[in-house]
């Protein structure tokens, strides 16, 4: 296991508990990296040009690298290009930010094309203002000889362009896979909600636990990059429900960006499920559920956000009512559940269901024949058949969307106007 | 449901005669986590100043907006609206409860507020070039 030193600048007058927080999380990330964090450091100052942190605190950083041999270190602060170099040359180690972190992550989950693709553009974007300095710093070690002299800044920079204009086209055509995917799904009559929340809420257990599937689950950061969808029923009604990436305080926009086609699962869902973690410090349940109306808030259309207030088995009911009562301006609809142990997840689907779009219940009368019990079949496929009965006719009493039943009513008029003669529909 | 006052600022950036024209928009709402559930008033005023504002001064500025607004509810703007100070050497300097907006409805409300807050501001540059 590789070992990891971390490292943060926290700025004058900032919250205390804040600044802990941000330093666990940068743990857990490491960790679920693949990292063994050995030792954390942070300064209290404004940021050092040169080092991020002072000069005297690099150095303690430089003899703890030598002592423990750790073979990373970790910023939770974002570096520039000249601060990286500095710090790799004092320390004698590789130096990477939180978001490099984030997105090695990302490239080691990463398992679809789309997702390659996406992780590929988001390193473009992190390198892009970067580059023309990664090549000046090249070239200060450069001989003369082929290709020794010339502008490589400009070239590079162009290659970068290029390949970032080319992977947007790409994602751009997989996008419209995707939305003819979820066209056609609506077509069908299914109505799709989606599972959002900070990273390592339990959005995945919760997903396995409504769709009776088992999928990957680990006590860890971003178990999920490529969104998952499975089918699930409620009173008969067919519904898609998709575990989608976790979100993360302070994302940068060009990760935001990069992700966009995964984050529309979300933001053209027809339910919105926001998990919670409400096991946590208060504190930290606010800081997560205010990183997810950030992320939210100027995306999502019309469609109703349910809070699901999950692993509830892990406190008291005391602290619970405490913990609902302090974050009621910040959770909409909230259901209270352990995805864990199954509770409240029948409650949830109820809730689910009193928000999904309103069906009609009809009558539908067909002729006895090949024609009426292939309409008959098509209802059965399309909506909810509560009744059917066949007398000298077939009377199906159907539930489903207005398309359904306006075009099961147009069949009827059509087959009862030609007496049941088969040839001439 | 909450109330609530949003406030946004427009007009921080010099005109070209040397001057700071600021618009401030209050607007008085009662909102639900993610949605705007009444807007029950809304106030502008303008402001003209010769330097750069500094935190005082918009505190200053957001006071005299609200102090027109008839219900009573917490302040909130955009953290960049306060140079992005933390929030207990913010509100220690207001009179009434301030807070940074969180909620989904809260950013709802401040949009619209800088809405408000930008219009008014280009209305009333309009008219003064008119003089």
């Amino acid at each position: 296991m590789k070992k990891a030193v971390l490292v943060q600048r926290n700025e004058p007058e900032s919250e205390e508990y804040r600044n802990s927080s941000r330093l666990q999380e940068l743990k857990e990330l490491a960790e679920s990296a693949g990292y063994l964090v050995i030792d954390e450091i942070t300064q209290t100052k404004n940021p050092d040009r040169n080092y991020q942190i002072g000069r005297g605190k690099t150095d303690e950083l430089s003899w703890i690298v030598a002592e423990t041999g750790a073979d990373k270190i970790i910023f939770y602060n974002q570096l520039s290009i000249m601060q990286i170099y500095n710090i790799s040359q004092t320390c004698r180690c590789e130096t990477i930010d939180k978001f490099h972190l984030i997105l090695e992550i990302f490239a080691t989950k990463a398992k679809t094309k789309r997702a390659k693709y996406q992780v590929e553009l988001a390193k473009l974007h992190y390198e892009l203002p970067k580059a023309k300095t990664i090549v000046s710093l090249l070239k200060k070690k450069e001989r003369p000889g082929f290709m020794g002299l010339g502008s490589y800044e400009d070239s590079y920079e162009k290659d970068i362009k290029n390949r970032i204009s080319r992977l947007r086209n790409e994602l751009g055509r997989m996008q419209k896979d995707y939305d003819n995917l979820r066209t056609s799904r609506h077509k069908k009559g299914f109505s799709i909600v989606a599972l959002a929340g900070y990273t390592n809420a339990g959005k995945s257990t919760l997903f396995s636990e409504m769709v009776d599937e088992n999928v990957e689950v680990e006590n860890r950061l971003f178990t999920t990059l490529s969104p998952t969808t499975r089918s699930f029923q409620v009173n008969g009604r067919k519904l898609l429900l998709t575990d989608t990436v976790g979100f993360i305080e302070d994302l940068p926009h060009w990760l935001i960006d990069a992700f966009k086609s995964t984050l529309d699962e979300i933001f053209l869902a027809d339910v919105i499920l926001l998990v919670v973690d409400v096991s946590e410090p208060i504190e930290i349940i606010k800081k997560k559920l205010i990183a997810c109306h950030d992320t939210l808030w100027e995306q999502i259309e019309d469609a109703p956000i349910i809070t699901v207030l999950n692993k509830v088995d892990r406190i008291s009911e005391e602290d619970l009512d405490c913990r609902i009562s302090e974050i009621e301006y910040l959770t909409p609809n909230p259901i209270i559940i352990s995805a864990s142990e199954g509770t409240g997840i029948e409650t949830l689907k109820k809730k689910v269901f009193s928000y999904l779009p309103v069906w009609k219940r009809k009558d539908v009368q067909l002729p006895i024949s090949d024609s009426g019990m292939s309409i008959a079949s098509w209802l059965f496929d399309e909506g909810i058949v509560h009744n059917i009965k066949y007398t000298d006719r077939i009377i199906v009493d159907v539930e489903a969307r207005d398309e359904v039943i306006n075009k099961a009513k147009a069949v009827e008029r059509k087959l009862n106007a030609y007496g049941h003669s088969e040839d001439q529909l | 449901m909450r109330d609530i006052i949003a406030v946004d600022i427009s007009g921080r950036h010099r005109t070209s005669k040397g001057h700071y024209y600021i618009v401030c928009a209050a607007v008085s709402l009662s909102v639900s986590p993610d949605h705007i559930e009444k807007i029950h008033q809304v106030n502008t005023k303008a402001f003209r100043m010769y330097r750069p504002l500094k935190v005082l001064d918009v505190v200053h500025i957001i006071e005299r907006t609200v102090s027109n607004i008839k219900r009573e509810g917490v302040i909130v703007t955009e953290k960049g609206d306060m140079y992005n100070k933390p929030l207990s050497f913010v509100s220690s300097r207001f009179k009434d409860e301030f807070k940074y907006q969180e909620s989904i409805s809260e950013r709802l409300a401040v949009q619209l507020a800088h809405h408000i807050s930008l219009s008014s501001r280009k209305l009333l540059i309009q008219e003064l070039e008119k003089i």
